[in-house]
């Protein structure tokens, strides 16, 4: 099985360096909406600069490192029909998709990293003063992120087996998860109802709740009650995911790939 | 002229044609369009419920801006992101020596040859958005602020087309260039703002380099009645250089996959 | 003369790719690449009207050659003129007078009848309505297109398809016409009606064409004349009966047997291979009927086919026959 991994690993890894310009295309994209936004807060509030930036730069490590583009490679696999392949080989299918994952992530990191080490020695605000223990609460709120927003593109996109355009429903939720995730407003700029919400909807912890964690903005009880909150949305993707799963080979194997 | 005028009549009629086989689709598009410029008026409720003016625009002039923007947005979408996936087909499976062989010029075909007419559903709502933003202000645009607004719209859309366009003939050395749309999607998101929101080295890049500021700003302060006239004509001679900076760049492609493909 | 084509050559640098986790790193820096001569040292010239067969093993450089010959590619060095145009020049004059079709890629716009195409081609081509009317009227007949033009093209079969194809490429008269592979992947009936259709074509209209093929049948039927080319050179350039009979002056036979004699089968003829239920022999051309016969009244004989030895072959020999020489 390891072995596999390593063999989907490698795979991954080359076809990266293939598609060395499409990924930097990306990657540098998907920065460009947050310090937008970041802009767009700094003019508003011109006194809270520093922590605009801090905020605005653990959004883009955190939405990049917790960055799910399954649905598109579903979608088109599952409507080309070359899904059944991957049924076919002798490992589940889910394991390319983390195996890209997997590369793809470490990319960013390699990437991000060195850049926020850079940047901070002309922003201060990006010097981070954290412990060891919150070192790891920030990494676990990362990981139990990057986990639900894994599970719920791969979840959409098993729902191609069922409709049509599921990329257009992603996009929708997507549209959705942008107020609810702490992506155009850290959640004490939003209108309290909307505050309110976001605690009940996983997109909160896929982006938002991380970068608390690093800003401090969350403590005590609240550090508590987020966690909490990951947990239960981890498990009931888990759910659909499996049941999604089963359901849409049946599906599949009644019509066909 | 005429004779691509002709040309352009049958790539409008085939494409409705090919378009009445999806017909069925037409809800689905016209609420996923109502659904954006939803998401995007919430966007700007919600920078708004924090403060009265963005880099000195205030709500109704954004209202405007987004209108322009949105208006904008459904024109890159009916006439010119159709073609980016096609023209990576036509390379790769190499149907774009068809293309080469006949007398029409190749720039021009691979640019317009598909339209996506759902998408002028954008421009509509884009349209609506304005008339509001003006209303919301309580301002009539003057005859003169309309002329500086058409000026200013032109040079946009020629600016929008070339920057497109030398996106789109990196296809001859870049796969996957759909990914690269992605990248001009990023560059457009800036002009969803007022330019003047943007401060010192990145105000100069959005406005010089990658001339954002002439893509939505310029047309919405001339409608507000807020233009110059040498504004206006830098942001034509910015769309003219742009313009043959994109078809220079199209011509050496062509050299390069005439001389190098097999 | 039509197409003249002298001291034609052409190079290519291709990027060698390597798999390999560090090597694959390393290509975003430094790329290695290796030189291929696709056409090399090429001269021949065609007559108005004459249809030619341009032959050759896959990647003997008959594709380089023609884009060469359409303008598509630019010639390392050489020259090339057809109907007094340099073809890289790409002027509107020369296009409006030739036209290049490709068997495996289309020029139809899928999603929509073939009709709509012939109409954007009007507009491309400035063909005025009485001419395009008149020429559209000829293909329909001669092609038997009028059930297909207003289906979606996704709708036809293969060999509907190219019928249209063909159409679509000669609404604006062209004087040259370069076909690649026009017959690839059609069955035997729609090979035959495209053979026919083409040789029709160019006796009532004097076109030049140039041919590339993989069937034989294709070759034998329309050309007279093939030039034969292998790693971009010249190997053969005349007539095609004479090319036959002095390389395979001999057929392919194969018996299809319940079960294999152990016997051998030298008598009969040159053993090409045996195989489970299979024999494949080499016969002179006039000794077939003869072994046929013999064969069939001596063995249980299930099924006799003859064929034309493949075309890589007689391409090999043509190969041979030059270095022998």
């Amino acid at each position: 099985m390891v072995k596999k991994f390593m063999a989907l690993l490698r795979m991954k890894y080359i076809e990266m360096f293939a598609y060395q310009w499409a990924t930097l295309a990306w990657s540098t994209g998907a920065m460009v909406q947050p310090i937008i936004t970041m802009m767009v807060w700094i003019n508003i509030y011109e006194t809270e600069m520093e922590s605009f930036i801090l905020y605005f730069s653990t959004l883009i490590l955190v939405e990049r490192l917790t960055a799910a583009w399954d649905v598109w490679d579903l979608d088109r696999d599952i409507r080309e029909g070359s899904f059944s392949n991957y049924i076919l080989r002798p490992i589940h299918p889910i394991h390319w998709a983390i195996a890209e994952n997997i590369i793809y992530k470490g990319l960013f990191l390699v990437v991000l990293v060195p850049a926020w080490l850079v940047s901070s020695f002309f922003l201060p605000s990006l010097q981070l003063h954290l412990n060891g223990w919150e070192w790891m609460l920030f990494i676990s709120a990362l990981l139990l992120g990057g986990g639900i927003r894994f599970m719920f593109s791969y979840s959409c996109g098993l729902l191609g087996f069922w409709i049509n355009k599921v990329t257009a429903v992603y996009a929708m939720f997507e549209g959705i998860s942008l107020f609810f995730s702490g992506r155009i407003a850290p959640f004490s700029l939003l209108p309290p109802i909307m505050q309110d919400i976001s605690l009940y909807l996983p997109f909160r912890y896929m982006i938002g709740f991380p970068i608390e964690v690093i800003t401090g903005s969350v403590k005590g009880a609240d550090l508590g009650y987020g966690f909490l909150g990951a947990f239960i949305w981890v498990l009931i993707f888990m759910g659909i995911l499996g049941f999604l799963w089963h359901a849409g080979l049946k599906k599949n194997q009644a019509v066909g790939g | 002229m005429k004779r691509y005028w002709r040309i352009f009549r049958e790539f409008f009629r085939t494409c409705l044609v090919e378009e009445m086989e999806y017909r069925s689709e037409f809800i689905g598009n016209l609420f996923s369009s109502v659904f954006g410029i939803g998401i995007a008026l919430l966007t700007i409720q919600i920078f708004f419920y924090q403060t009265d003016q963005l880099g000195g625009w205030s709500y109704a002039d954004v209202l405007v801006l987004l209108g322009i923007f949105n208006t904008l947005q459904g024109f890159i979408h009916f006439a010119l992101r159709p073609n980016m996936a096609r023209i990576t087909q036509h390379i790769r499976k190499g149907t774009l020596d068809y293309i080469l062989t006949k007398p029409v010029d190749s720039m021009f075909y691979v640019s317009f040859r598909h339209l996506v007419f759902w998408r002028l559903i954008d421009v509509f709502l884009g349209i609506g958005l304005i008339v509001y933003g003006l209303m919301e202000k309580n301002y009539v645009p003057t005859s003169g602020d309309v002329l500086v607004f058409i000026i200013s719209l032109i040079a946009s859309l020629l600016l929008i087309y070339s920057l497109w366009m030398m996106l789109m003939t990196t296809a001859f050395w870049v796969i996957r260039i759909e990914d690269l749309s992605f990248a001009f999607d990023s560059f457009f998101e800036t002009t969803r703002f007022p330019i003047s929101m943007y401060r010192g080295g990145l105000r100069v890049v959005l406005t010089y380099i990658l001339p954002a500021a002439f893509i939505t700003s310029a047309p919405a302060a001339a409608l507000l009645g807020k233009w110059n006239m040498i504004t206006t004509l830098t942001s034509l001679l910015v769309a003219g250089i742009f313009l043959w900076l994109s078809r220079k760049f199209w011509k050496f492609a062509l050299r390069f996959y005439t001389s190098a493909s097999s | 003369m039509s197409i003249v084509v002298d001291h034609l050559n052409k190079q290519f640098k291709v990027h060698v790719r390597q798999a390999g986790w560090l090597d694959a790193f390393r290509s975003i820096f430094k790329r290695e690449y290796q030189i291929v001569e696709a056409v090399n040292n090429l001269s021949f010239t065609i007559q108005s009207g004459e249809i030619v067969g341009f032959l050759g093993p896959n990647g003997a450089g008959k594709t380089t050659a023609m884009k060469m010959l359409a303008g598509l590619l630019h010639p390392t060095s050489g020259a090339i003129t057809v109907e007094g145009f340099i073809p890289q020049e790409q002027k509107a004059e020369y296009k409006k007078m030739m036209s290049l079709v490709m068997g495996q890629k289309s020029q139809l716009i899928w999603d929509i009848p073939p009709m709509e195409t012939f109409l954007v081609n009007k507009a491309i081509y400035e063909i005025d309505d009485n001419s395009f009317n008149k020429t559209l009227d000829e293909l329909v007949a001669l092609l038997e297109l009028e059930p297909l033009l207003n289906k979606p093209t996704r709708s036809l079969s293969l060999g509907q398809r190219m019928k249209c194809e063909l159409a679509a490429a000669l609404l604006h008269r062209p004087k040259v016409l370069f076909l690649d592979e026009p017959t690839i992947g059609l069955d035997v009936d729609t090979q035959e009606k495209v053979r026919r259709f083409i040789a029709n074509y160019n006796r009532e209209h004097k076109t030049t064409i140039l041919l590339t093929s993989h069937y034989m049948g294709d070759v034998t039927a329309l050309c007279k004349r093939v030039i034969i080319i292998n790693h971009g050179k010249l190997l053969y350039d005349g007539d095609l009966d004479v090319l036959t009979e002095k390389l395979t002056p001999y057929k392919l036979l194969e018996v299809h047997l319940p079960t294999l004699p152990n016997q051998s089968w030298e008598t009969y003829g040159e053993v090409d291979s045996i195989e489970e239920g299979k024999v494949t022999l080499r016969i002179p051309r006039e000794r077939i009927r003869e072994v046929s016969a013999r064969l069939l009244q001596e063995f249980p004989v299930h099924d006799l086919n003859i064929q034309d030895p493949p075309m890589e072959e007689v391409i090999t020999l043509a190969f041979q026959e030059k270095s022998h020489g």
